[in-house]
């Protein structure tokens, strides 16, 4: 029985999606990409830079191997999610979309309103939907209703390394949720996305660490191995810790003689 | 002298605009492979910018995917 | 690994049949036979509240029997931390015991020869008047599948007139359609409590062989469409002693499980009727008795499986056993219950639908209650929050 992670209508072998951001550069990206197992990474849109050509630091990824999915990192609002959305897919003709809105510049924190708003658009626009979020419980089922894909919860804020500060709402988010939870910013350690993994967690999405890391190559692999981990332990379930022993049964008492 | 509003800032073409969308990106030499192109508003499929003609004070989105999380 | 694997559709009729849930197979009754007490240790361990398949199966076993006073404690505690030390009132009003249905083990089944009633509005809110009386602003309103009387529209002009007098109204109704169950809702009603009675379909189908309540698959689906109607409160249950009470209770845990998955702002209630003695129905004729025991188990295991479901027990149980299963994981109770439309004003010697053995009074139980360091709630809620 293979045990594959399934979004939308597609199946994956690697539950490690991996962001191709802050990479010193694209050789570094590729062989780290590589190492990782991954096969879904993510891409931002940007302005292209008019006087200055850069390098196309994307050629380096192999679009037959990867699912390129786009994030509308930038977005403010709805808004500029949605058009930032349809110019991704005017790009590749893949309808697949992670959405971020994040108005706030400092701790990049999603905006739970903006999101729900552009994930029922772009949803009715028959864009397949991967939204960002807090981990916030209810949210996570207004976007369920609303038809996303998955859910992204954050451990932490992007960047930030901390792993899962947000543990407790994930757990809610996993045990109620019908599509793949995705976690998603903040881990910082392969020991967290293993953890996330054990929690339930379908999938994680590591960025900052991998990219950041002195041995990028090294550190991919370790979170490629950690994931395998996590999700090993998750399914093949928990140890037993002991009970506590009674001797007196103050509650169940009455039905020692009882028929 | 004819102008196009490119990614919110203005430029001049004092030898004239380029024809076409197609040309205009071989002017700025940026390979139009992983270039996405909006017109005044409204996304242009890569199959069309050698069709598509431009003309003085409309405004031009180029994006492209670039690293991200 | 034990338990269900992944279905191939979000749907109920799908989850019970790929799991084997509703077949009568004997492969769970072997897996429950072969539990060991590491099993029933590593399932107590798990995180309280929290289902799992496996984790009931293995509460449910034999090999349970034994850490019943730890899975008592744990279920005690955790009703504690979600639901205080408080215990819901509610009263049952039953408006009819006509019926169209054929139910085996029914005292109301239209094959008994017995004397039938069915209250008009005017006497039901007689019946309800007595019950506010005494103190009860949660009402559950029960008739045995009475088509042509207690209608929807009946029930629609009795909830209205009913609103002003109980902050919470729900139904015990043979199974409806969802536009059905849209109109009750706009009316007042926010509760819908049915049983499947047994998740097997060849039994089901043996004790209901006629009837519109026949068909199995409607009846399941029921709940998915009291949801989406809008109903707040949804009440599931198995009458047991039809069946193996451990099949039955896996099978209600599925349900319930894809019912809150499916339907998030919906809270699931579990109730637990036993067989009981009634007109022309005997529960030795039945091969599955539920034990005391074991219905003890039943409480608690789904209590360490649902940490926010409603328990509820009615009168079908004496006054002894409802005051030592109060402590076990309990949420709701009815009091000084009259199961014979009428019943409450005495206006006929119309046939019980059970025999109660509980009856004690409101006040009573209420004054039980107390002693046992429990605040009885009679009312939980307030129309007047939402309404102009």
């Amino acid at each position: 029985m293979t045990d594959e992670l399934i979004i939308a209508d597609r199946k994956f072998g690697s539950r490690l999606l991996v962001g191709t951001g802050k990479f010193s550069s694209s050789q570094v990206m590729a062989e780290a990409i590589a190492a990782s197992g991954t096969e879904i990474v993510t891409v931002a849109l940007r302005r292209v830079d008019i006087e200055n050509e850069n390098d196309d630091m994307l050629a380096a990824i192999d679009r037959d191997k990867f699912l390129l999915l786009p994030n509308t990192s930038g977005a403010r609002d709805a808004d500029e999610a949605v058009r930032l959305s349809k110019l991704a897919r005017a790009a590749t003709g893949i309808n697949w979309v992670k959405l971020e809105v994040t108005p706030d510049p400092y701790y990049l924190l999603p905006d739970p309103i903006e999101t729900l708003k552009a994930a029922e658009i772009l949803v009715s626009e028959g864009f397949v939907v991967l939204p960002y979020i807090n981990a916030d419980p209810v949210l996570a089922k207004r976007l369920e209703d609303a038809g996303t894909a998955t859910v992204m919860p954050l451990a932490s804020p992007i960047g930030s390394n901390q792993g899962l500060k947000t543990r407790a709402a994930i757990e809610i988010i996993i045990e109620q949720a019908n599509v793949p939870v995705v976690v998603d910013a903040g881990l910082g350690r392969p020991s967290h996305a293993a953890d996330a993994m054990e929690m339930g967690a379908d999938a994680v999405l590591v960025n900052t660490a991998i990219a950041t890391a002195a041995e990028s190559t090294k550190m991919a692999q370790a979170f490629k191995l950690a994931v395998e981990a996590g999700r090993t332990a998750f399914l093949s379930g928990p140890a037993a810790a002991s009970p506590a022993a009674s001797a007196s049964s103050p509650l169940t008492g009455f039905l020692r003689d009882d028929k | 002298m004819e102008t196009l509003r490119i990614n919110g800032k203005e430029k001049q073409f004092q030898d004239g605009l380029p024809a076409t969308l197609a040309q205009l990106l071989e002017q700025l030499q940026i390979d139009d492979a992983t270039v996405v192109a909006e017109l005044d508003g409204k996304i242009i499929e890569r199959a069309q910018f050698a069709h598509t003609s431009l003309s003085s004070g409309q405004a031009i989105e180029l994006v492209r995917f670039v690293p991200g999380g | 690994m034990i338990g269900p694997q992944l279905h191939s559709a979000f749907d109920i009729k799908v989850i019970l049949a790929e799991n084997r849930l509703d077949d009568g197979c004997e492969y769970w009754l072997g897996q429950i036979e072969k539990t060991k007490p590491a099993d029933v240790e590593r399932a107590l361990s798990m995180p309280a509240g929290h289902y799992s398949f496996e984790k009931l199966l293995a509460l449910v076993s034999p090999a349970a029997t034994d850490y019943l006073e730890d899975m008592a404690r744990q279920a005690h505690q955790l009703t504690i931390q979600r639901f205080g030390k408080t215990i819901k009132l509610y009263a049952p009003l039953y408006l009819s015991n006509y019926c169209i249905n054929s139910c085996r083990y029914c005292g109301f089944n239209k094959d008994a020869d017995t004397q039938r009633t069915r209250l008009t509005i005017e006497q039901a809110l007689a019946e309800a008047d007595i019950l506010a009386a005494a103190g009860f602003a949660d009402i559950l309103l029960v008739s045995s599948e009475d088509t042509k009387f207690v209608t929807v529209d009946y029930l629609t002009e009795l909830a209205g007139k009913l609103r002003g007098k109980f902050s919470s109204i729900a139904i015990e109704i043979y199974q409806m359609t969802a536009a059905q169950y849209a109109q009750l809702f706009k009316a007042g009603i926010e509760g819908v409590t049915l049983y499947q009675e047994t998740y097997n379909r060849a039994a089901y189908s043996y004790y209901h062989p006629a009837g519109p309540k026949a068909d199995y698959d409607d009846r399941l689906e029921a709940p998915d469409r009291q949801a989406r109607a809008g109903m707040r409160e949804i009440g599931l249950g198995a009458l047991l002693g039809l069946t193996d009470w451990r099949i039955e209770t896996l099978a209600l845990a599925e349900h319930a499980h894809y019912l809150m998955k499916r339907y998030w702002k919906s809270h699931i209630s579990f109730s637990f009727p036993r067989l009981r003695p009634a007109f022309e129905v005997r529960p030795e004729q039945f091969k599955h008795v539920v034990s005391n025991a074991d219905l003890a188990r039943m409480i608690i295991a789904l209590r360490l499986c649902f940490a926010d479901a409603g328990l509820i027990l009615s009168t079908r149980e004496g006054a002894d056993l409802r005051d030592h299963l109060i402590k076990l994981g309990i949420t709701k109770m009815s009091a000084g219950s009259k199961t014979n439309p009428g019943g409450y004003s005495r206006c006929s010697d119309a046939v019980e639908q059970f025999q109660v053995d509980d009856t004690r009074s409101p006040a009573q139980i209420a004054e039980m209650l107390k002693s046992a360091g429990l605040e009885p709630v009679w009312k939980d809620w307030d129309k007047a929050f939402i309404e102009d």
